[in-house]
């Protein structure tokens, strides 16, 4: 596949196999060795490198994926001679040590420091959590950045400005067919002719053929399809593009007054580089039991707008998973809109979620809720929970247990919310927790949920 | 000699020398490399942990291209030379751990590579696994030897029986710690290549060059003239490229002499975690006789360490475990028993702290159950106890004038932190009820630089240098650059000898063929032992500049600087360091460094999960060569601490690794890590250059008991395990609750 993007300010016009990981293409086909492979399966972020201005694991994305976009790797960011005050504070701290990290963590400072002039302290461990460093213990990293923070940033004379619309030229020895569509409409046409992968924000793709567990043969890639992005307010409800990337709802400022279990739940996705490029409704249609957006919207009574070629449905993202990784999409619909009414005045939400680790985590345990007290009792009592069963699910035993109970006494209510709650999920043993673990959190989350509801009664 | 001209040598804390190559991406790693003419290299694996090897054969796929190596066909004797020489390179006919190599695969490009894997048939039979300690204990198998006990040690001080009859408390406990992976971002890799004259050259990320030349002149019988090791910058090592590379290495000769082309072998992060060392799990039976005031009058202590399969550096990582088992204290009477013993898993390796890290768990854990029986603040019963100078261990070493200083790190600490009120604090924090509990922990931890007693006699280290025409210095020695800094820290030690800025002084990249056999890059021996060779070194030659230009002349180097000069010198050992090997007796370490940690934490009742918020850190280290790298060491190695502590969990099912990825292998991000603040205390040690002493190990011990007593603190429960899991956390609260 013929592709041409900006790196670095230079224009490279490039002929590779369109899934080409963009990391072997910068390394292999343009010599720039400055991102690392530590992990291939977007974990720890030697690979970064900023991709239209946002940091990106270069190790998932496929080849494409970069045409018409402006990348800059560590190679165009400063030389000892001129370098970029991230770069000059790195070395005055002493953040650097082995240095097979500092390329990733250099860049992630690069993209926090453009957006954000002068980070809090934990602004700059959350935008660095997704660069795992072993050697130094991160506090030199951080001074690093607190110290870059105090210069401007060097000007790097004119950026290009990328061409989403630029079209991608197949070249006669790909094995692989891309269709990058920019309508809906083309979207699902390509669908309707079957045997496509589709493609949202690409970063499970990369894992999963990273593992040799896919190999697909048509991609259909979402990322460009205009009605799919954006967030806007339809009557009573936000309407979320399906191929929105996380990045986008995270600095959504409806999605954070309003939807604020939502914006907690994207927060936790993965770290900056994952969000950058996943999407919800990628995150809808893979199924998985523990993705951390997906408890939000079935307790918030999301629905989901299926579109084919035959014409469009709406589901509730409650009924939407019928299994292990398995929904009621059929082939030739794709997610297109999530649709989410906004909640009722008074409406407390709650997300929360036990990972492995603080960031860059899969859940062991998570808990969207949402409630209100309403004349003195409880209303709208919605409690979704994550990496429990087979699929996402509401804890319908619990609600009705809620619902409509007298908010006088939330205490004895919160006790008997957590045994429902433990008894009416299904988790199994995995090698990330326990069985027995997740049962007693998801009841010590709904009973903390319950309980502080008092707060807003007595208010 | 003349004053020094800048401030760039020891002591001061310049930027490292190879940070603008890594910060700009410049610095080229092993596989950053195109190596077009290289072929790849593979190991066909077995998937059991104990089998006896049918047979390994081709099937009719096998690509024509591709080289297949099996044990009988390998052109060199089967081992790799560690410790002992019981590693086979391949399993001849009985197979002892999941994931041991059966055979070796070699194909000129990834494509055919893939195909010949695919093409190679294993034919095992199983045979029942040990894969327990206690199975292990029991003789079980035997897995090696008569019994599989691997290696035993033993200490015995005073009258034990009688101390603990006569006690006004005896305190018991168990403490099990578990494996630990290095996940140095770098994984391993090598490649080797065939030389005209039959020998075999490596280029890889590695620990030890000399470590790989002997095991190579052992297996393939070759002199060492014809096997040059070079390094490659190296990201992170921790331990994890000590031995492993030997291994590695051989597999990649072997390869690259069959098929007479480069060979490389450049693992992915799945292979690398699956197959690599791992810090040995652990359990301590640990009891104490204290009298009525709470001072220490006996342990009784019996270490298990789990080897793996076969011995690689089990004995010597259990010597060090046993000689710190008993941590900083005064204990006038002792029995104390090691065992490491062998069991169908992968055989573990060296790790950042090399058993020590166990043994302090187990210890400081042992302390902290013993205040809670006496009453007494941790704190307290540890300054009752701590040894200073004129005591001596329960080894037998006595410590000299000005080489105990755990009093100091642990006032220092305590100071510092706000100890005292901040468990005030925590205290009245939990008092007020809701999902977060803070507590506050204290630990106390030593470490010993260099190689146990007479090690670094036995060894020998050489370091030279060279006068260089442009006026400069050539550091010629085998101790690598890894992260850790010696590429920055034996120039500033060179040009401090020499009285020269640093910018006249160069690293060369350690390579077999042009530096001298310093030792190897482990044991926090490269400061304070080839940092004095050095000096040495570094002295010898000023001399000879000084004789060639005469003593009037203001910068002799210069002078001298076409004469072709250069020097080299030898490890002096200390002629009063007596140290009785076959008894475990004696001075064990010339360079005793310190540690004294607080952690807080704030634990979330509802998941257990525990976030460390702050960690003060008091280590003293002698004099500090360079303050901001020491500092980087301290930070970065307690973080290995904390989250071996609570979040590295290792399950193994079958003799196999579960987490054998980064996504779950969980190490800690930026927002697992607490804000740290160090202390760096000095008593310049007469032993090391200008007075420094061994660092790079030392924090990684005070990390995970510094934590588990701070969730001990916050959650009034206590704690036996590293990791201790949420899983763990949510169980034990339960249990206490009910």
């Amino acid at each position: 596949m013929k592709i041409a993007m900006w790196v670095n300010g230079v224009h490279r016009d490039l002929e590779v196999p369109p899934l080409k990981r963009l990391l072997d293409v910068l390394r292999e086909d343009l010599g720039l060795i400055g991102a690392k492979e530590g992990c291939g399966e977007g974990e720890c972020g030697a690979c970064a490198v900023i991709l239209d201005g946002r940091l990106v694991n270069s190790c998932l994305l496929p080849a494409y994926r970069a045409h018409g976009r402006v990348v800059r790797t560590i190679e165009g960011l400063g030389t000892p001679e001129h370098p970029d005050p991230v770069q000059s504070a790195f070395v005055a701290e002493g953040a650097v040590q082995c240095g097979y990290c500092i390329p990733g963590l250099v860049m992630a400072s690069r993209a926090l420091l453009d957006e954000e002039a002068a980070p809090s302290r934990p602004r700059i461990r959350e935008a660095l959590a997704g660069n795992l460093c072993r050697c130094t213990g991160y506090e030199r990293v951080v001074r690093a950045v607190e110290r870059a923070a105090l210069s401007p940033a060097r000007a790097c004379g004119a950026e290009p400005s990328p061409n989403p619309a630029a079209d991608l030229e197949a070249s006669p020895g790909d094995e692989v067919v891309v269709h990058v569509p920019g309508s809906l409409r083309a979207a699902c046409e390509a669908l309707a002719r079957g045997g496509v992968t589709v493609v949202g924000g690409a970063t499970d793709l990369g894992v999963l053929m990273h593992e040799e567990i896919v190999a697909p043969r048509v991609v259909l890639d979402l990322s460009r399809v205009a009605e799919l992005h954006g967030v806007r307010r339809e009557g009573g409800a936000l309407v979320i593009g399906a191929a929105t990337p996380y990045a986008d709802l995270l600095r959504d400022a409806d999605v954070a007054r309003d939807l604020p279990c939502l914006h907690a739940a994207v927060r936790s996705v993965g770290a900056p580089a994952i969000q950058s490029l996943g999407t919800l409704g990628g995150n809808l249609a893979n199924g998985s039991p523990g993705a951390d957006a997906v408890p939000p919207l079935l307790a918030l009574g999301a629905r989901l707008r299926l579109v084919s070629v035959a014409g469009e449905r709406e589901v509730a993202a409650d009924a939407f998973f019928t299994g292990y990784r398995a929904t009621v999409r059929r082939d030739d619909e794709l997610v297109a809109a999530i649709v989410v009414p906004l909640p009722a005045a008074g409406t407390r939400q709650s997300f929360r979620k036990a990972g492995t680790r603080r960031a860059q985590a899969i859940a062991k345990v998570n808990l969207a809720a949402c409630a209100r007290i309403e004349g003195g009792v409880l209303r709208g009592v919605r409690l979704a929970a994550g990496s429990v069963g087979p699929t996402v699910i509401l804890l319908r035993r619990t609600m009705a247990l809620l619902e409509g109970e007298p908010a006088a006494d939330l205490d004895r209510l919160a006790e008997a919310a957590a045994a429902a709650a433990s008894a009416e999920v299904a988790p199994i043993d995995d090698v990330r927790s326990t069985a027995t673990y997740r049962r007693d959190v998801t009841g010590n989350l709904v009973k903390r949920f319950v309980a502080s509801l008092c707060e807003m009664h007595t208010r | 000699m003349p004053a020094p001209s800048d401030r760039s040598q020891v002591g001061a804390p310049i930027p490292r020398l190879d940070a603008w190559g890594k910060v700009t991406g410049a610095t080229r790693f092993l596989p950053d490399d195109p190596r077009p003419d290289a072929w790849l290299g593979a190991a066909v694996r077995s998937p059991l942990p104990h089998a006896r090897l049918v047979s390994v054969a081709k099937t009719a796929a096998f690509p024509a291209a591709a080289v297949l190596l099996t044990a009988p066909d390998l052109p060199c004797a089967n081992l790799v030379a560690m410790v002992r020489e019981d590693l086979p390179l391949l399993a001849a006919d009985e197979v002892r751990f999941a994931t041991q190599p059966v055979a070796l695969v070699a194909a000129p490009d990834r494509a055919t590579l893939k195909a010949a894997l695919a093409a190679v048939t294993v034919e095992l039979e199983e045979l029942p696994a040990v894969l327990d300690l206690d199975a292990a204990l029991r003789g079980e198998g035997p897995v090696w030897g008569a019994d599989n006990v691997v290696a035993e040690y033993r200490i015995d001080r005073g009258d034990p029986d009688a101390a603990f009859a006569s006690a006004a408390t005896v305190v018991e406990g168990t403490y099990v710690t578990g494996y630990q992976e290095h996940m140095y971002l770098e994984p391993q890799g090598v490649v080797a290549t065939p030389r005209p004259d039959g020998g075999v050259e490596i280029l890889g990320s590695l620990q030890c060059p000399y470590y790989i030349h002997n095991a190579m002149k052992r297996a393939l019988g070759l002199d060492g003239d014809r096997v040059v090791v070079r390094q490659s910058p190296t990201g992170g090592a921790f331990g994890g490229k000590e031995d492993y590379p030997s291994i590695l290495a051989l597999q990649a000769a072997v390869l690259a002499l069959r098929c007479g082309h480069p060979v490389a072998m450049i693992y992915e992060r799945r292979e690398d975690v699956a197959c690599t060392t791992k810090r040995h799990p652990s359990r301590t039976r640990y009891r104490s006789a204290f009298d009525a005031e709470g001072r220490l009058l006996a342990v009784d202590v019996d270490l298990v360490l789990d080897a793996g399969a076969f011995t690689t550096l089990s004995p010597v990582v259990l010597s060090r475990g046993v000689l710190h088992v008993a941590g900083p204290y005064r204990i006038p009477h002792a029995r104390i028993r090691g065992r490491t013993v062998a069991t169908h898993t992968p055989p573990n390796g060296a790790f950042r702290g090399f058993g020590v890290p166990q043994a302090a768990f187990a210890c400081e854990r042992q302390m902290d159950r013993a205040a809670r029986r006496l009453g007494l603040d941790p704190a307290e019963l540890r300054r009752r106890n701590l040894v200073r100078d004129g005591d001596t261990f329960v080894f037998g070493q006595t410590l000299r004038p000005g080489m105990a200083a755990a009093d100091l790190v642990l006032a220092r600490v305590l100071e510092r932190s706000g100890y005292a009120q901040r468990r005030r604090e925590a205290r009245a924090f939990n008092a007020r009820g809701g999902a977060l509990r803070r507590g506050v922990g204290v630990t106390l931890c030593l470490h010993g630089g260099g190689f146990t007693g007479d090690g670094e006699d036995r060894i020998k280290g050489r370091a030279s240098v060279r006068l260089d025409p442009d006026g400069a210095v050539t550091l010629l020695v085998s101790s690598v650059e890894m992260g850790q800094g010696a590429a920055t820290v034996l120039p500033q030690i060179a040009a401090e000898a020499l009285g020269v800025p640093v910018a006249r002084v160069r690293f060369h990249q350690p390579d077999t063929s042009a530096v001298p056999d310093s030792g190897p890059t482990v044991a926090s021996r490269t400061t304070m032992v080839v940092g004095r060779i050095l000096v040495d070194a570094c002295r010898q030659l000023a001399d000879k500049a000084r004789a060639f230009a005469g003593d009037k002349c203001a910068d002799p180097l210069a002078a001298a600087a076409h004469a072709g000069l250069s020097a080299t010198a030898v490890y002096e050992p200390d002629p009063d360091i007596a140290w009785d090997q076959a008894n475990h007796h004696g001075d064990a370490y010339q360079g005793w460094s310190w540690a004294a940690a607080v952690a807080e934490v704030e634990v979330d009742v509802d998941t257990m999960e525990v976030r460390p918020v702050k960690l003060t850190h008091v280590v003293e280290i002698g004099r500090a060569v360079n303050p901001v790298l020491c500092v980087g060491q301290v930070e970065g190695g307690t973080l290995q601490g904390l989250a071996w502590g609570h979040l590295e969990e290792m399950k193994l099912k079958d003799g196999r690794y579960l987490n054998d990825r980064m996504s779950t292998y969980i190490i800690p991000t930026s927002l697992d890590a607490p804000d740290f603040d160090v202390e760096l205390a000095e008593l310049p040690s007469p032993r090391g250059p200008f007075g420094a002493k061994g660092l790079g190990e030392l924090p990684m011990n005070a990390g995970a008991p510094a934590l588990a007593a701070a969730i001990e603190d916050a959650l009034d429960l206590e704690v036996f395990e590293a990791p201790v899991t949420p899983e763990i956390l949510l169980r034990r609260w339960r249990e206490v609750r009910r």
